[in-house]
This record gives C-alpha cells, structure tokens and sequence, in this order.
C-alpha cells in the first residue's frame, strides 16, 4: 500500500502522459509510426500504473474510504474576491470508475496496433483520409494483396492519447467545471475520430452528426453547471454533497414548472448526459459513429464517452435524487432507451450496428436504475458494461479485420466485411475471437452467474422489484430478454454454421496485439462480476463479501440500504437471459439470408426513421432558418434594405434642396431676379434722363418742395 | 531609461505614428525595407506595453501610469493618458496583433509603403481609445481610427471594397454624430473633458440643462452613446456593415478589424457607458440584453448558411461579441454583485480572446485565400491531406472559436453566462442556441474545406495547393500559444481583468 | 419806414418770377435772365434784412456785394458756354441741348 500523499500526486499526474504523448506525436514524432505508438502505449501504461497504484494500492484497501478520500485542489479563476479552485478527488465512485478505465484505454491502445496494421506494407493507392485497401506483395513469384497499414497512422494515436486525457480528466476531477472540460475534449476527439476517415463523406457527416447531437446535451449541461454556480457558489462537489448545500438547492424553486433548483439543475445535467450518453431523444449520433475505426467505437462507445455520460449523473446523484421529478424523467427515458434501442438491434445486419444500439440499449439500463435510486446496481453495470462492451466492440473489430483478410483475398471489394449475413462458420476461423466473444456476448446477455453482466443486471431486476417500480421492472426484463435474443442472433450469424461466402472461408485469426486484450478484457467480463454478489443471494451469498455495495456505498453519505432478497428478479433474470439466448439460437440456426430473417421489418431497420424525422423537424428548418430568414430575409432583406434606403435617401434629399430650393429660390428668385428687377427698373427710371436741363431743374424744385412738406410735417424742420 | 518609463504611454501612442511619417522618407520601391521598418516599429510599442504590463500593480484602484500634455486648455481639453486593468488588456491586445497584422500581410505587393504607413497610423488611432482619459481626445481618436482603415479597405480588398469601404467608414462615422454632440454637452457643461471628472459630476448631476430635464438629457446623451458604440461592436441590429467589411478587407485589415476595432465598441460601452449613465444603464439593459441575444443567435445563424469562407468568419464575429455584450448587459442592470462582476469578467476576457481567436481565423482563411484565390467553400474539399499543418491549425483555431474548454474561448463563455444566468436568465437559456449552432458553423467550414474527398483541382498542376510556410506559422504561433495558455492557466490575465473590474463597478 | 414784409414779399415775387422764366423759357439767353433776376432777388432780400436789422453789422452788404460778384462771374461764364454751343449747334433753344439724354 501507498501513501497517501503519494496518492495524491500520482492522482494529478494521471491525466498527463496520454496528452503529453498526444503534443509529442502531433509536433514530433508524426512520420515515425513505431515511435508514435509507443509513445501512446507507454502513456497508455503509465495511466494505468498510476491507476493501479491509486486504486488498487491505495484506494481498495481503505476502510471506509469514502469518508475520507483523496482530494487536492488548487487556485485557478480569480472571481470577485475569491478564487474558483479545481482539483482533483479520488472517492469510491470514481476509484471503481478510475480502474476500469485505466484497463479499458490500455487495451485499446494496444488492439490499435495490430487493427492499424502495424508491420504492414504500404498500400497500393491509399490515400491519407480513407481507409486502408491493401498491399499487393509479391512471394515467391506468386502475387497476392495483404492488409496494408493505416496512412494516418501516428495520427490516431494522438487522437486516441488526447481522448484518454479527456476521460481521465473527467474522472478524476474534484467539479463539475473539470469534468466539463474533460467531456467536452472528449467530445472534439470523439469528432476527429469518428472522423477519421474524413474523406469518407460517410464519416465526415458522422462527426458532425455526432458533435452537433451531443452538443445540443451539452449547451444544457452548461445552463446547469451555471445555475448550480450561481446557486451554490461552487461547484466542487464535496461542498456541493454536504447537508446544508443540499437542502439549499432543494427548497429554493427556480421558477420553472415547479422544479426546485436541484430538480432544474438535476434535469438540466441530465440532459447532458442524454446526449452524451446516447440516450432517447439524442441517440441518433451513436450508430452512425460506427463510420470510425472499430477501436475508436469501442473507445467512445464503451469504455469511456458514453460511461462520461452515465458517470457524470452517477456523480451527481445526491443532487439529482432530491427532486422526484426530475427522478421519474430519468428513469422513463432510461427504460423508454433502454427497449426502444433493443428493438432496433434485433433488426440490423451490420456487426457494429448491433452492439452500438446494444450500447445504447444498457446504458438505458443504467440510467433507469439511478433513476428508481439504484445507486449500486448502476454503477455496477456501468463498470461490468464498459468491460463486456469494450470486449464486444474489439472482438467484432477482430471479426471485420478476418474478414477483410477474407475480403483481399478474393478481390471482391463490393463484399461488406462489417455484413453478419457474409460471415458464418467464424468460430474454427477465429477461435480466439470466438470464445472471447462469446464471454462477452454471454455478459452482455446475462448468463447466470458466471458473467459479470449477470450479477450487475440482476441487481437492477432485484432494486427494481424490490422498490415496487413495476413499469421499470417489466420494461427492463423485457428489454434484457431482447439483449439476450440478438446477441445470440449476432453470435450464431457470425461464427456458427458454415461459412456463407468465400470471403468468410478465407477468414484469419488477428495477431496478438489484437487478441491478448481481448483475452485480458474477457477475464474481467467473468469475474468482475463477483466482487457484487449480494449478501442474501441463495447459495453464493456471504461466500464473498459484497465488496462493491460497501465500497461504492460509501461515495454518498449515506449508505443506501440493501434490498431486500426475492426469488422473483432473480427468475426473471434467468428467464429472460436463458430464454433470449435460446430463441435466439434456434430461430438464426438455419438463417442464411436476410430474406429468411423475420425480424427484418421496415421500420426496425430504419430506426423508427427518426433520422428522417430529425431531418426534416430540426436540420432542414435550421438550415432554412439560417439561410432564408436571418441572411436573406432578415440581414440582407431588412437591415440592409434600411440602410440601403439611407443612400438614396440622403441622395433624393440633396437634390430635392437643389432642385426645389437652390436652383429656383436663391439662383433664380434671389439671384438672377435681383439682377433682372435691377435692369427693369433702371429702364423705367431712364426716362427721367431726358437731357434737358429745364426738366432737371424742374424735378429738383419739386422734390426739394416734397421733402420740405415731409419734413415739416414730421416736425423735423 | 527613466524617460521610457515616465513616457510609457505617450511612447507606446506615438511611436507608430512617428515610424508611419519616417516612413515617407524611405527611398521608393524598396517593398523589403518597408515592411521589416513597419514590423521593427511595431514591435516596440509591444516591447513597451509588456513592460508596462510587468510594472502595472493590480491591486491599485483607479488609473496608472498617468500622463497630462496640455492640448486645447481654452475649452478643457488636454492629452490625459493613463491604463487600469481593462486598458491595459486592450492595449496588450492592441500591440500584439500589429505586428502579427504586419507580419501577415508580407505577401502584398503593391503599394506596400502605403500599406504599412497606414497599419501605423491605424495603430495610433487604436491605442489613443484605450489610453486616452479625456473625452474630447477619446473621440479625436475614435475617428482617427476609421481612415485608415476605409483606405485599406479601398485600395487593397476583394472584389465589392467600394461599397464595403464606404459603407463602414459612413456608418460608424454616422453613428459618432450623437458621440460628439453628447461629448460636447459635457465638456461645456463641466468645462473641462476630462473623464474622472466628468464621471464624479454627471451621475449626480440634476439641473436642467437648457430649460430640459437633465433626466431626459442624460437619457439622449445615453443612447447617443450607446449608439455610437452599438454601431462599432456591432450590436445586432447595427452589424450589417461587418460582414461586408470584414469580408472585402484584405487579410491584415480583417485581423485588425475583428480583433481590435470591435473592441472599440466593447471598451467604450465599459469605459463611457457604464460608468457615466449607471441609471439609465439599468433601465434600459433590457433592451441591450434583448439585442445581445439576437446578435449571438442570429449571429450564429447568418454564419451557418454562408457559403464564402470570410463571411462565415465575420459573423461569427458578431456572435461572439454578443456574449461580450450579454454579459455587459448582466452588469448594468445588477451592477455591483458578484454575478455582475463575474459576467464582467467574462466579457473583457471574451473580448481579449475573440481577438486573439478571430485573428487567427481570419489570418487562416487568407492563407487558403492566397493559394487558391477563392473564398467559396463548395470550390474546396478534403484539403486535409494536402495540407495537413494548414489542416490542424485550422482545427485548433476553430476549436478555440467554438468555445472548447482547454482554450481560451470556455473560460470567457462560460464567466459570462454563469454571470448573467441570475440576472438574465431566459435570455441566457435563449443564447445557447446560438451556442449550439457555433458548433454548427465552425464544424461547416472545416468540413468543407478539409473533410471530404479531395478535389482533385487543388491536387496536381498549377493549382496545387502549397502546405503554409513558416511565415505564416510564425504569425499563428503566438496566437495559438496564447490561447492555450489562457485556456489551461487564464489567472495571469483574469487576476488583472477582476481587479479592474471589481474596482469600476 | 415800410414794413420789411412789403420788402420779402417784393423779393419772393421777384425770386419765383425768376424762377418761372428759368424753368419756361425756350432760350437758353432767357434762362439766363431769369437766373439773374433770382440773384437780385436775393439781393433785395439781403438788403432789407440788413437795413431791418441791426445796422451795425455789416454782414448783408457784405453778402450781397458777393453775390453781385459771383452772378457776373456766373452770367459771363453761362453766355460764353451759350455762345460756344451756338456755334457747335446752331440753336440756343434749351430743350434742343439734350445730348446727356439716355
């Protein structure tokens, strides 16, 4: 065990050497991929170690940790007459959270390698921006294409780097202002991945697609994180989660729809994490995220983005968990989730698809869970979840990656190596992958008692009963029995049966770099699940201590109960699983094509044409909005039309002065006529001049007797 | 020595105007000696401002490094200099970009003396905003600034600078008129122009002025201000002039316009209008808020559905200053809580930010600009792997322009709405679509100018397209630079800002 | 002694009898008697003020020998500038001497 300073340093550097290796790569190292991907993993396994010796050496052997946990903080925005402080705080939650992160980036990091097609020759005609299409080589004179390494290779792992920063930060983080940053820089890499191909039109749009959704979460998220600021003057979270903070935020109204200011700030955060983790109304971005690289999805879509997502309500559970409302929407779109997604991916053909609407799928789970106050049983399925899916997603990386061996092969490049009806027969091709697979597919299904999944869905059924939240609990069931159900579909398409092209038949187990993880990743898909076998459980119960429910009880200040034991969640959980694995099998047995294939309806297929509906509700209206009405209509049309009426105007009034004023009143009127009465009246007076003097004479006695008659008159003489 | 630093800030004013006049002594057609004199001189007043920042003392109130020359001392007027925490901000700001302005602005070819007197000129002109303390000085220099940019838009922009030139100076000189006057009722009724004096009488001040209600009057002068200010940020909706400004500018000219012209508008609402009409501030912040949204939505909107690169970097000028104005608005109406003060902090760091980020978008945009002589962004396409070092500045700048935390753009968005979320909420909540769709339009250009498949029209022949070269790097680098480093540590300038802040309002 | 007033009626009869021939008669010779006549007038005029008046003072006579003096002058002056035009324009009729008409 460590000490606890050293603890606490090492919590700070964790989130370091991936974006150091990331600035190293992008500024240095760029041509050298050897160098590159060694700088990522070595960063990759010091975050690991120092994950391990936080967690595993320090943390896990703590009694009662939560009550006094790592937390270290610093000076960073000057506000006012105080400073906002960032820091770093390692509780329970975020320990378990911390493990199965460092393990997950880890594997990832080293699949990456041999999914890039490290040690392969260059391609033929790849370009930087698309994805690899093979080599050809030539050997002993006989010439045939092999894989061919990923162009933009030492790009990847900087992105991968920075996007295990991001997570790190986020999970270590002490505020919400942190764990914002950390979402939000795993946002633009979850862009810059899912874009990774970006000349793939396809893949382009996916990142966009997916930072705009996501987005659309977080712009809420940070009315929240401003609101609870606001509020709390805070928004560290071990000032926020104290009695009187809370009862604060939970008696002051905000004015909006009867929410307290919890409820608000809960729903608003939520929101978020909606978006963020995929959840209804905002799932639409996470399987066109597929377009990336297979590691990347597993990255994004299991062991860390959407975990953010679920792991940042965990966080704020004590906040969110005061408003029932707010409580009753979150576990009805969690549920609502997790079926809607389950009922898509029993209907889609593409490997990938099926595990990205599987993800969506559990993480309805986990959400509905926190929403009925199952704390525990959430962040168990949160962690079992990121290992069996990271498994998932590596494993079908490893099945595509046969295939396209498969694929070179022939040469027959219009074959969909991600397509489960081209595959088949896999299991004597790929036994690695195969029974890793299977582990993880089993989990994901949960397979009693020897799958990790098992163990943490169970516990949802058992909180869910348990508490009488029967709409919850009958949705969920369901909704598991439909997991169980595809993932067998999925298992039995790819690896059993016989092979249904030739590209399936030529079909090559991965190298080690891509099967040891998925070998590390399967051992934790079967025994995570022990270290949270309720107490009360038939048989097994108090063999082992339920070591999760202490430890992760103790992040809230008080610890939540634990349920009560009934047959009734744990049959559920058997049937349902048993049940769903079965159907599946027998029903995809003798499947070959997807004309055979019941399931394949209409509107399953499309996902309920809710990218068609966003479309025309939200992206062409926008589009429209922006263009027509405020350029067009409102900037160029209106304000500019104003404007544009000054010119003129000031024009129209310059010459109306000219013309109206000027011209006729002070050049003619004033000025010529002035002229013109001076020239008439000079004529008329000339008549005087007659040039005779007696006349002169005359005039001049009369006026000179006028001006005596005036004078006089006037008295003045 | 001691001369430098008793004359920092006349030196730091002057200094270019003096470079621009020996500038006209130069030997004709000598474009490299031209444009390294032009950089050299503009370095110093940078020089000088960093040492003005080291020696300035954050914890002092009131104005620093203050300097009186006597100007026109019949009516009251005199050359007052001085800096506190917000104008030393802008004058860093100021002098940075000159340099990097100049330094850009290389690659021109004709009548480059012309060009570099004018930059110098222009310089002057800015920094006399920020550093002057007497109003009447203030709005001599307000106009000065407009003449040479209308010159420099004339004779080196794009295809429309006619119109685009006269529109600009017409309008922000339309929209002084009402300045001036308000000036001149000041400096006749305190018969003096200076601004601390001016600031301890009017607020207090209720006689009637010529037989008027000095509520009525002060509510005149207010938006006579405001509107001159409002034209030059550009409030929506007086920001029409921007887009085609900026767009038909050249390169350096649109640095300087978005980066520290708009500036202008900000500084003289934080500066005139704030603290001269606190009142009618209060009263009417409504209205500013009100169009301080619509500036940041429409903003937002008008910049999504540009198809001309420079365009859509314009009005995401628009939009960005909108958050500057929000959260002035947030302190007029609850000026002296903290709220007030944190949304100010906000707005001055949004200011320094968005010049640094918009410099560098518009910097980039002329790089793509000079190779490929369009602006259409439907004529780009996957330029990414042609360009990759073009490619990740771009992204990295645009990042910084959407508001990504880890740059500096977070830290401001965020102080200014976690400021005004308690004083305007539902205007608050309402400008985050225009959040949401800053995303949207900085996410439009680099896709169409880096994602996509390559169009092979940039690829081969005479039109291929040349990766940017160090100069280029050398103007971006300390841009970038520095929005990482506000964006990971912002205290060194945040420290500075809330001080200065904290002791206004 | 006669009143004085006999002697200024006297003299402003003879004054407008003047001044009627200076303003009707046709020849310009006739004028000029008619200005000299208004001289004597004047004359007379002064005289009688100086004799009804005070005695001592000899300021009338004075001015009438003056004007004596300065009607010669005149009258010799106006009958050679009429002898003169005589021989340019062969009339002495004024009305005929309109040469500054417009």
């Amino acid at each position: 065990m460590i000490h606890e300073e050293t603890a606490k340093l090492l919590t700070w550097l964790i989130p370091l050497p991936p974006v150091l290796a990331f600035a190293l790569i992008l500024l240095f190292t760029n041509r050298n991929k050897w160098l590159s991907h060694t700088l990522a993993i070595g960063a990759a396994l010091l975050s690991w170690l120092t994950s391990m010796l936080v967690t595993v050496f320090f943390a896990f052997r703590i009694e009662h940790f939560g009550d006094h946990p790592i937390e270290d903080s610093i000076n960073w925005l000057p506000l006012g007459d105080s400073w906002f402080r960032v820091g770093v705080l390692i509780d329970p939650l975020s320990a378990l959270v911390l493990f199965f992160v460092a393990w997950t980036v880890l594997a990832i990091f080293v699949y990456s390698v041999g999914y890039h097609n490290y040690g392969q020759p260059e391609g033929d005609h790849d370009h930087k921006g698309l994805p690899p299409h093979g080599a050809t080589v030539e050997e002993h004179g006989h010439k045939h294409v092999v894989p061919s390494v990923e162009p933009m290779y030492a790009r990847f792992f900087a992105f991968i780097g920075l996007f295990a920063f991001g997570m790190f930060t986020l999970v270590v983080s002490d505020n919400l202002l942190t764990l914002f940053v950390g979402w939000e820089i795993m946002g633009l890499c979850s862009y810059l991945l899912i874009g990774f191909w970006y000349a793939k039109p396809s893949a382009r749009d996916a990142a966009v697609k997916a930072f705009m959704t996501t987005r659309v979460g977080d712009v809420f998220m940070l009315l929240g994180i401003a609101y609870l600021y606001s509020v709390t003057s805070t928004l560290s979270f071990r000032t926020i989660f104290t009695e009187s903070v809370l009862h604060t935020l939970a008696t002051v109204p905000s004015g909006f729809l009867g929410f307290s200011a919890a409820g608000l700030i809960g729903l608003l955060l939520f929101i978020g994490t909606v978006g963020k983790s995929a959840q209804f109304p905002l799932h639409v971005w996470l399987p066109d995220a597929m377009e990336g690289p297979t590691p990347v999805s597993a990255m994004i879509h299991a062991a860390t983005m959407v975990s953010a997502g679920v792991y940042a309500v965990i966080r704020m559970f004590p906040l969110i968990s005061l408003d029932e409302k707010t409580m009753t929407i979150v576990a009805f779109i969690g549920a609502f989730t997790a079926i809607f997604a389950a009922t898509i991916a029993v209907a889609q053909n593409d490997i990938k698809r099926v595990l990205a609407y599987s993800t969506i799928s559990q993480l309805g789970f986990m959400i509905a869970a926190l929403g009925i106050h199952a704390y525990i049983a959430a962040v168990f399925h949160l962690i079992t979840h990121a290992f069996f899916k990271a498994l998932l997603f590596l494993g079908s990386g490893s099945v595509i990656h046969g295939m396209e061996h498969g694929v070179l092969h022939t040469g027959n490049h219009n074959v969909d190596p991600q397509d489960m009806f081209n595959m088949g027969g896999l299991k004597n091709k790929m036994p690695i992958t195969f029974w890793t697979f299977l582990i993880g597919g089993f989990a994901l299904s949960g397979f009693p008692l020897v799958t990790a999944g098992f163990w943490s869905k169970d516990e949802i059924f058992a909180d869910a009963f348990g508490n009488g939240h029967w709409t919850v609990f009958i949705t969920l069931a369901v909704a598991a029995f439909l997991t169980a159900f595809y993932t067998m579909r999925q298992i039995t398409l790819t690896f059993l049966g016989e092979p249904r092209t030739k590209e399936a038949e030529h079909a090559q187990e991965t190298p080690w770099t891509m099967t040891l993880p998925l070998v590390i990743l399967s051992i934790f898909a079967i025994g995570y699940g022990w270290v949270g076998i309720p107490e009360h459980f038939p048989v097994l119960g108090g063999l082992v201590p339920n070591w999760l429910h202490e430890f992760v009880g103790g992040t809230l200040v008080e610890h939540p109960e634990v349920v009560e034991f009934s047959w009734t969640p744990l049959l559920t959980s058997f049937v349902v699983a048993l049940g769903g694995l079965a159907l599946g099998y027998f029903m995809y047995r003798d499947v070959n094509l997807p004309a055979e294939d019941k399931l394949q309806i209409g509107f399953l297929k499309n996902k309920y044409y809710f990218d068609e509906i966003y479309d025309t509700i939200f992206v062409k209206p926008a589009f429209w909005f922006a263009e027509k009405f405020v350029y067009q209509f409102l900037d160029k049309g209106v304000i500019d039309g104003i404007l544009h009426l000054f010119g003129p105007a000031t024009n129209e009034i310059g010459a109306g002065i000219r013309n109206y004023f000027d011209l006729p009143i002070i050049n003619r009127f004033i000025g010529d006529g002035s002229a013109d009465a001076t020239y008439w009246f000079g004529g008329k007076l000339r008549a005087i001049q007659t040039g005779r003097i007696q006349q002169y004479l005359m005039l001049t006695l009369i006026i000179f007797i006028a001006i005596g008659i005036v004078l006089y008159f006037f008295k003045l003489a | 020595m001691d001369f430098i630093s008793t004359h920092l800030l006349s030196l730091i004013l002057f200094i270019p105007l003096f470079a621009g006049v020996i500038m006209l002594l130069l030997p004709a057609d000598e474009n490299k000696l031209y444009r390294w004199f032009a950089l050299g001189a503009s370095l110093i007043p940078l020089i000088l401002s960093l040492m003005a920042w080291f020696q300035f003392e954050s914890n002092k109130p009131g104005f620093q490094l203050e300097e009186t020359y006597a100007w026109y001392s019949a009516i009251g007027s005199s050359l007052h200099l001085g800096v506190d925490g917000l104008s030393l901000t802008m004058v860093l700001l100021t002098t940075l970009l000159i340099p990097l302005a100049i330094l850009a602005s290389f690659n021109i070819t004709e009548k480059v003396k012309a060009y570099m007197m004018l930059f110098l000129f222009l310089e002057t002109g800015m920094l006399g905003v920020f550093l002057s303390l007497d109003l009447l000085v203030f709005f001599v220099f307000w106009e000065v600034g407009l003449v040479p940019m209308y010159f420099l838009i004339n004779q080196w922009g794009s295809a429309n600078r006619n119109y685009a030139s006269l529109k600009f100076l017409i309008y922000t000189m339309g929209g002084s008129l009402g300045l001036l006057l308000a000036i001149q009722l000041l400096g006749v009724l305190f018969k003096t122009y200076d601004l601390q004096t001016i600031i301890a009488n009017w607020s207090t001040y209720s006689d009637p002025i010529a037989g008027i209600p000095a509520n009525t009057v002060k509510t005149i002068a207010f938006w006579a201000f405001v509107i001159a200010f409002a034209i030059k940020v550009p409030v929506w909706p007086f920001h029409t002039w921007l887009p085609d400004a900026h767009t038909e500018a050249p390169t350096a000219g649109s640095m300087i316009l978005a980066g520290v012209l708009l500036k202008l508008g900000a500084y003289g609402f934080l500066r005139l209008v704030l603290p001269l009409y606190p009142v009618e501030a209060r009263i009417f912040a409504g209205a500013l808020a009100f169009l301080a949204t619509a500036a940041i939505v429409f903003g937002a909107f008008a910049s999504y559905a540009q198809t001309d690169f420079k365009r859509l970097v314009a009005y995401s000028s628009v939009n960005h200053m909108g958050f500057v104005m929000l959260g002035i608005a947030a302190a007029g109406l609850a000026s002296g809580t903290n709220d007030a003060t944190i949304a100010l902090n906000g707005a001055v760091l949004q200011m320094f930010n968005h010049g640094l980020s918009a410099a560098g978008m518009f910097f980039l945009v002329g790089v793509i600009y000079d190779r490929t002589h369009t602006r259409n962004l439907e004529e780009y396409g996957g330029l990414f792997p042609l360009v990759p070092v073009y490619g990740g500045i771009l992204i990295f700048t645009s990042m910084a322009s959407l508001g990504l935390p880890g740059l500096n753009g977070f830290i401001s968005e965020f102080l200014v709405v976690r400021g005004s979320w308690p004083i305007l909420t539902a205007y608050t909540a309402i400008s985050m679509l225009g959040l949401l769709f800053t995303g949207a339009y900085i996410l439009k250009g680099i896709k169409k100018v880096l994602h996509g498949s390559l169009n092979q029209h940039w690829a081969h022949g005479e039109h291929k397209l040349t990766e940017i070269n160090t100069r280029e790097i050398l103007v971006m680098a300390p841009l970038m630079a520095l929005i990482l480093w506000i964006g990971i540590y912002p205290a060194w300038i945040l420290d500075v800002i809330n001080k200065a802040v904290g002791m206004l309002f | 002694m006669v009143p004085l007033s006999w002697y200024l009626i006297f003299s402003a009869a003879l004054f407008s009898i003047g001044l009627f021939g200076v303003l009707s008669r046709r020849n310009a010779v006739a004028i000029l008697l008619g200005i000299e006549l208004m001289l004597n007038s004047v004359n007379v005029n002064l005289a009688a003020f100086w004799r009804y008046g005070d005695v001592m003072d000899i300021a009338g006579q004075v001015f009438a020998i003056i004007v004596f003096a300065v009607a010669a002058a005149e009258v010799s002056v106006g009958l050679a500038l009429v002898i003169s035009v005589y021989r340019r324009r062969n009339t002495v009729i004024a009305d005929d001497l309109n040469m500054l008409k417009w």
